[in-house]
């Protein structure tokens, strides 16, 4: 099992180049007695091109190495990587600007500016960045979402799958190096779920997206390539081609482990 | 519950806090403006107590007019053939005349000395000590003629001392005196402001045109008799024609007359206070609109738990009173604190008040928390009572009450109540209903339109919203989302507005009647005005002294020459003024369209009447009309012809010889002459002004130069309402302030996320900005459209009083819109400040 120690060395080495990743990246909430390690000394390296996942139990630090590796949370200690870039180093003005054009968002719920209709949501970043977007490569995530005759709807006339689809194409619109959702699926039924999931997971095949994908189901964890499970702000284990079952085994025996 | 409703006061406190001020300034303005006027009466009161504090009887002539003392016009005088008989009376110690008059000063730099509406006063000295108010400082009492005795407020300000020459300007011709005393009154250095010159008696009679007359007598009782027994023993000596009040009688007179005056500049003030009031109601609405759908879940929690529809109800309105009283009782401290202000403000200008502090009377501390505390409750209602009807389970599932139900109720009851208002405001205007059913019908117009705003909100804030926020630097996606925000309530914007649609409304309405007043003066004075040059003081009372009009008439480059005077009297009952001027002069000064009769029927003392005016008083030529004067009582005058309505004469004109016979006073408020044909413009001005040269008090302006002082005077006028609309103004703004305040809090989430997918703080900044922008411009452009409106009214009802013109001054509204662009982007500075500062995680995490 590769994981990463405390002592904050990379151990773990992409074959492949890395579209984002962490090192020795400590994160602490609070000071004093009150102190609470959130990522312990953690190091981990997401592939280009790899649809991957974290999985953890509640209170693992998942949505906060997250949070810290897309550039929306300071790091207490060592370094997070965007391609090439140190996040440490950045102030607001530039890491807004990363996560404007090399980072897409895909959150659990309230995803869109209820003010805008579909595809001004989708066009969002770009417009924010005050960018022309590609026409074709809309079309084509357009197409992919399955969402064209809905396009001048507001958030408030889709459904909650529709919703995230919608997200899901936004965090595409601006082709970024990366892709972090964060529970896409946690507010959705299971047809709406494997629709956005089925998406994700597109996209990867065809256009080649980096994602990285925090969830806590089995099911949604098992479109993904790799999966590294998380325990007390740690990587404990990872997972290449996961299936549904092998992990909710796994997940059984993190849980028993703790 | 109490315990839940304080606790939702102190949990919104910040939100609670902008609201309570328009509360607080609201309050703050009647507060101060009750202080003030209390104040100003009781120091009055005592002044004039003071005056008269010796005096136990005084004599003085009928008036015409009987009890009523209204009448700004003087009596007649009492000879001086009775003081000895007043003197004689049993049971008076003492007995003195009294005279006054018009007397101003002249500064060593050769300017009149003007005072701050207060009167410049010529009086008489009098040796009997308990009639004299006056206490030498320096110098003596003046003796002979050339002397005079200088109040010390003059002395100090204008540097004069004992020993020094000083100019002084009469009815009749000025003159030099030598100042030879400098007195305070009682401790105070002038008498509120007034200025005094006090001569001997012979002198005061002679420079005051009443030569061997008093005004009064004034008597000292013994230790005999009450004043009120002395009164009634002098009234007996006296012969007819002449009465005997008692020193408290005539000091409760004075008092009255100054209280009158007072009540009119309190109710002035009071109508700013109230639409201050007005447009507060519309922020607290709003507030607590937004603060209702914002705890929509935790009022449904409530209802779940148990509590009734009533304790809902009463947390929201609990809440509103507290915050009411906290509010109102803060603009009660801040309206005394106003008053002291300007109660050291007027000192500033000279106007030394005596005596006291100032007055606050248990009326002004609970007339101005009943009328806070009212204004909020009424306000906070609606809202209330809209959070108590939500059932447990929509409020728990967060379905927020401001979106729910059409427009369908509103739109009715907003189109009832402005078609009302709009009846009563016409009635008003057109009718006799008179002057407070236009105010209720302004009110009505307002609040109907507030209803019907969320109707035009949305095209108005779509239309408005694209060429605007470019303008502010918001452009590309902050401009949508600006435009977007700013419609996506319409209740919200629209009541946002509604404040500053009020505000701007009434500022409009100056703006168009100001337009119009000016431009509508140039045409009578195009019209009517045949001088070549107008010479006049800028005093409120007639100043220019009846030498003026000698001295020019000598001048050879002159042609024709005419003071005016101006007075009222009585016709039938009802008080007319009264125009007086020279018969041959006149007809050449002012284009006069006689009707019938002739203008020379001036010369043999008969009275022209304007042709509507002799309609409505049923009188033709030839025919002798029953009139009073205060002076000379009930008279009649021959109507010698009538004429078409003039704007620069009044309903009734005389010669000023039949006018002076009439009147105590005869100093003209203007003074008009025209060149001798064919006199180069150049030499009859320099004629004009070498001899106002002797008279500093006086201005000469040519006809452009007198349009031009009609149109600075009347800006000025109007200037000082629209200051007193600004704070309605700046309530609204702050309204603006809260509103978007309370939207930043509750698109928190919406915030976070904008920020998380890579929206700067700056683009942020912008969107607020640009929202803001929007409703302010929005609010002003329909603000300035009613106003136009009302303008219009207004000019239409007033066209028989001589505003012909209707006037739109778009540029000064052009400006208006821009200023309340920019003020929307200094109300936008801290919510906007707030929003670009959320902390993105916690934004997004954000219930």
């Amino acid at each position: 099992m590769k994981s990463a120690r405390a002592d904050g060395s990379p151990t773990t080495t992409a074959s492949a180049a890395s579209a984002a990743r962490a090192v020795g990246l400590t994160k602490i909430y609070g000071q004093g007695d009150t102190a609470v390690k959130a990522l312990d000394g953690l190091s981990v390296d997401f592939a280009v091109g790899q649809f991957s996942a974290i999985m953890g139990p509640s209170g693992s630090g998942k949505s906060t190495l997250m949070h810290c590796m897309a550039g929306l949370d300071r790091v207490t200690g060592g370094q997070t990587f965007i391609g090439d870039t140190e996040l440490s180093h950045l102030d607001d003005k530039e890491l807004t600007k990363l996560r404007r054009d090399e980072v897409g968002f895909i959150f659990q719920a309230y995803n869109l500016v209820p003010t805008l209709n579909a595809l001004e949501n989708i066009t969002l970043p770009l417009d924010i960045a005050g960018r022309e977007p590609d026409q074709e490569w809309l079309d084509r995530i357009i197409d992919t979402i399955g969402l064209r005759p809905r396009l001048s709807h507001r958030p408030s006339e889709l459904s909650g799958g529709q919703q995230q689809r919608v997200a899901a194409a936004r965090a595409l619109a601006s082709k970024p190096a990366i892709v972090f959702a964060d529970e896409p699926t946690g507010n959705l039924d299971s047809k709406a779920s494997s629709e956005v999931l089925g998406f994700l997971r597109q996209s990867v095949a065809d256009f080649g997206q980096t994602i990285v994908m925090v969830t806590h189901d089995a099911v949604a964890a098992g479109y993904a390539d790799r999966i590294v499970f998380l325990v007390d702000g740690q990587i404990v284990d990872e997972m290449l081609d996961p299936t549904p079952d092998r992990v909710l085994d796994k997940m059984k025996t993190l849980s028993d482990d703790r | 519950m109490l315990k839940a409703t304080l606790k939702g006061v102190l949990a919104h406190k910040i939100r609670l806090l902008l609201t309570a001020i328009a509360v607080v300034l609201g309050v703050g303005f009647v507060a101060g403006t009750y202080v003030l006027t209390d104040t100003l009466n009781a120091t009055f009161d005592t002044l004039f107590e003071e005056v008269t504090a010796g005096t136990d009887v005084s004599v003085r002539a009928e008036s015409g007019f009987g009890e009523d003392t209204s009448l700004s016009s003087a009596r007649n005088t009492v000879p001086e053939s009775l003081v000895p008989i007043v003197a004689g009376v049993e049971g008076v110690k003492s007995a003195d005349g009294n005279l006054a008059g018009y007397a101003q000063y002249v500064d060593k730099a050769g300017k009149a000395i003007v005072t701050g509406g207060a009167p410049t006063l010529g009086v008489s000295w009098t040796d009997v000590p308990e009639l004299n108010p006056l206490r030498l400082r320096d110098g003596r009492a003046p003796e002979a003629d050339g002397e005079v005795l200088m109040d010390a407020g003059t002395a100090k300000e204008h540097d004069f001392t004992v020993g020094d020459t000083v100019r002084i300007l009469f009815e009749g011709p000025p003159s030099d005196f030598t100042v030879v005393g400098v007195a305070g009154f009682g401790a105070a250095d002038n008498l509120a402001g007034a200025t005094l010159a006090v001569f001997d008696r012979a002198t005061a009679q002679r420079v005051l045109n009443k030569v061997g007359a008093f005004d009064t007598i004034d008597a000292v009782a013994d230790e005999s008799v009450s004043p009120l027994e002395l009164r009634a023993r002098v009234q007996n000596a006296l012969p007819d024609g002449f009465e005997a009040r008692t020193g408290a009688q005539v000091a409760d007179e004075q008092a009255k007359q100054v209280q009158d005056a007072l009540g009119f500049f309190s109710t002035f003030l009071l109508v700013f206070a109230g639409i201050s009031l007005f447009v507060g109601a519309f922020m607290i609405l709003n507030t607590f609109s937004i603060l209702v759908a914002q705890r929509t879940r935790e009022l449904g929690l409530l209802r779940a738990l148990g509590a009734s529809r009533g304790q809902v109800l009463a947390s929201v309105v609990g809440e509103a009173a507290i915050v009411g009283v906290v509010a109102s009782a803060a603009g009660v401290l801040l309206g005394i604190l106003v008053a002291m202000g300007l109660k050291a403000l007027l000192g500033g200008f000279g106007i030394d008040l005596p005596g006291g502090g100032l007055v606050v009377k248990p009326r002004t501390i609970v007339l101005s928390l009943v009328v806070g505390e009212l204004v909020t409750l009424v306000a906070a209602i609606g809202p209330a009572l809209k959070g108590s009807k939500l059932s447990p389970m929509a409020a728990m599932s967060g379905a927020g009450t401001e979106h729910g139900g059409s427009l369908r109720t509103r739109t009715i009851t907003g189109t009832v109540v402005m078609v009302a208002g709009l009846a009563a405001l016409g009635a008003g205007l057109f009718g006799d209903a008179g002057i407070a059913l236009v105010g209720l019908g302004v009110a009505a117009t307002f609040i109907g339109l507030a209803l019907l705003l969320p109707l035009f909100a949305r095209p108005l804030a779509s239309a408005l919203g694209r060429p605007l926020p470019p303008l502010f630097m918001v452009r590309g996606i902050s401009a949508k989302l600006a435009r977007q925000n700013a419609v996506r309530n319409p209740r919200r914007t629209a009541s946002t507005a509604a404040a500053l649609t009020i505000g701007l409304g009434l500022v409009g309405t100056v703006a168009v009647l100001a337009a119009s007043i000016v431009e509508s003066g140039a045409a009578i004075i195009d019209k009517a005005l045949a001088a070549d040059y107008i010479i006049s003081t800028g005093q409120f009372t007639p100043t220019v002294s009846t030498d003026v009009a000698g001295r020019l008439s000598e001048q050879p480059e002159l042609g024709a020459v005419t003071g005016l005077q101006q007075g009222e009297f009585r016709v039938q009952g009802s008080t007319k003024q009264l125009f007086g001027g020279d018969p041959d002069a006149l007809p050449q000064l002012l284009n006069i369209e006689m009707v019938t009769g002739e203008i020379a029927a001036l010369g043999r003392g008969e009275v022209l009447v304007e042709e509507q005016e002799a309609k409505d008083r049923n009188v033709v030529v030839g025919e002798a009309l029953p009139v009073t004067f205060v002076r000379t009582g009930d008279k009649e005058l021959r109507v010698g012809g009538t004429y078409e309505r003039n704007q620069l004469l009044g309903g009734y004109t005389v010669s000023g010889a039949t006018y002076d016979e009439n009147f105590s006073e005869h100093l003209f408020f203007v003074v008009m002459a025209k060149a001798t044909p064919g006199v180069a413009p150049a030499a009859a001005r320099a004629a004009v002004d070498r001899v106002a040269q002797d008279f500093p008090n006086v201005e000469v302006r040519d006809q452009v130069e007198f349009k031009a002082e009609q149109k600075r005077q009347i800006n000025q006028a109007l200037g000082l309402v629209t200051v007193l609309l600004f704070l309605a103004v700046v309530i609204a703004f702050l309204g603006i302030i809260n509103t978007l305040a309370l939207s930043v809090f509750e698109r928190t989430r919406e915030l976070g996320l904008l920020r998380a997918v890579g929206m700067s703080r700056r683009q942020v900044r912008g969107m607020i900005r640009g929202e803001s922008v929007i409703i302010s411009v929005m609010g002003a452009i329909i603000g300035l459209v009613v106003g136009v409106l009302f303008g219009w009214a207004l000019v239409s009802d007033f066209s028989g009083e001589g505003i012909s013109e209707l006037v739109i001054p778009v540029g000064q509204l052009i400006t208006y819109v821009v200023i309340a662009g920019i003020l929307g982007v200094f109300a936008a500075l801290f919510p906007a400040r707030r929003a670009a500062r959320l902390d993105i995680l916690q934004a997004i995490s954000h219930e």
